[in-house]
């Protein structure tokens, strides 16, 4: 029951939103089962490493490369561009709640709170773009590498 | 051959390609791709998110360049994925140009969206999925679930009046922040935070944040430095507008 409770469901609601998502960006068919996939994923991954790791920041990293790791192995599968689908996978991950403490610290006028809750949703901001592009660095240095072995430089 | 045919496919390919929302890597590569498939060793397209410039030299050793000015856009990931397609196509058949210019506006033309419906429920289901995802109850989905709806029908509305990014965000989140706290003053919601935080997620710039910071970190620094300005301007408008309903109804119900 508390299997449910603290891994099910989430990643559950991760996919409706994430197949929400795709509808608003206009993804079709098959393509929406592909980013709910992708963001149920990384939600499970953020849940998952969580005794791991023991950090939203980290946690946050991990779901990141896990989701990048997966558009680019759906996107080799089904000859798409990749960032369709990562873009509408990684949603769910978006610190939306830090915005609004952040928003509502800074009303309040409690200084400490707001800088503290703005630079933690600007680090968890940066932790996905980070593990974002170190997928796709690696998986562009491994293609240019490809290349220039078989002798057309690109 | 016709170059200034060609510079007209290129330009009008990039122009889709960035309209749709594609990144500018992809919409560079794929003008240069294009070109180097129609004969041009060297083609320099320059792209940052409102423009794009195409410049090449013939063989007979004149320059031609276009600039296209790109207004404010959504993202279309059919349409990307269309126009990548095609581009692929062009690269390895290499039709006529008449041809790929009728192939390119047919995919203008035959743009597929969801009917309005079936977008509003994608707004109300993005809301109050993340609303349960947050932790909130199933009141609190729903009251979500209302707050998303008006956002979309008032970011439908407001596109329609040509309202700019900024405004419309602010509008939107405040709207959708008073609906929450008037519900969960009405009783039929009990966690008004949970309920704004879902029925903002729609307005929330972290993807072009991500995408900004990518665009920074392949070198696009121009591309790169607008996009981020855009996310925080659209951030502080979001945090604007929610900051706007709650002072609000502190006036009102004192909460």
């Amino acid at each position: 029951m508390e299997l449910i409770q603290t891994y099910l469901l989430p990643v559950l609601f991760a996919f409706a939103s994430s197949a929400a998502f795709a509808v608003i960006y206009n993804v079709r068919g098959q393509g929406i089962l592909v980013c709910a996939t992708g963001g149920a994923l990384g939600w499970l991954v953020y849940l998952l490493s969580a005794p791991l790791l023991q950090s939203d920041i980290a946690q946050m990293f991990a779901a990141a490369v896990a989701i990048s790791v997966y558009a680019e192995v759906m996107a080799r599968i089904r000859k798409f561009p990749v960032t369709g689908y990562q873009m509408v996978a990684i949603l769910p991950l978006v610190p939306g709640g830090g915005i609004y403490y952040t928003m509502e610290h800074a009303i309040n006028g409690e200084i400490d709170a707001f800088l503290a809750s703005f630079l933690h949703t600007l680090g968890l901001a940066g932790a996905i773009a980070v593990g974002v592009l170190l997928v796709s660095s690696s998986v562009r240095m491994y293609q240019s590498f490809h290349l220039s072995r078989r002798g057309n430089r690109p | 051959m016709d170059y200034y045919g060609l510079l007209n496919l290129a330009a009008d390919l990039g122009y889709g390609l960035l309209e749709s929302g594609a990144e500018i890597y992809r919409v560079e590569e794929s003008i240069q791709r294009l070109l180097h498939a129609y004969g041009i060793p060297r083609a320099d397209p320059f792209v940052i998110p409102n423009c794009i410039i195409v410049s090449f030299r013939t063989p007979q050793g004149q320059t031609l360049t276009q600039v296209r000015r790109m207004p404010s856009h959504g993202t279309d990931v059919d349409l990307i994925e269309r126009y990548n397609d095609l581009c692929r196509r062009l690269c390895r058949e290499i039709p006529s140009l008449e041809e790929a210019q009728s192939r390119l506006k047919d995919i203008g033309q035959t743009r597929r969206c969801y009917s309005f419906p079936v977008l509003m429920a994608a707004y109300f289901a993005v809301a109050a999925a993340f609303c349960l995802l947050f932790g909130g109850l199933f009141r609190d989905a729903l009251c979500a679930g209302i707050g998303g709806l008006a956002t979309g029908l008032a970011l439908t509305a407001l596109t329609l009046l040509h309202a700019n990014l900024f405004f419309k965000s602010m509008l939107c989140s405040a709207l959708s922040a008073f609906l929450a706290l008037a519900l969960t003053h009405l009783g039929l919601g009990s966690h008004s935070q949970l309920i704004i935080i879902g029925s903002m997620m729609a307005l929330v710039p972290g993807l072009s944040f991500t995408n900004a910071i990518r665009d920074v970190m392949a070198g696009d620094m121009v591309a790169g430095i607008t996009k981020i300005a855009d996310a925080l301007l659209t951030g502080i408008s979001v945090a604007l507008g929610t900051g706007f309903a709650l002072g609000l109804a502190r006036v009102l119900w004192g909460v």
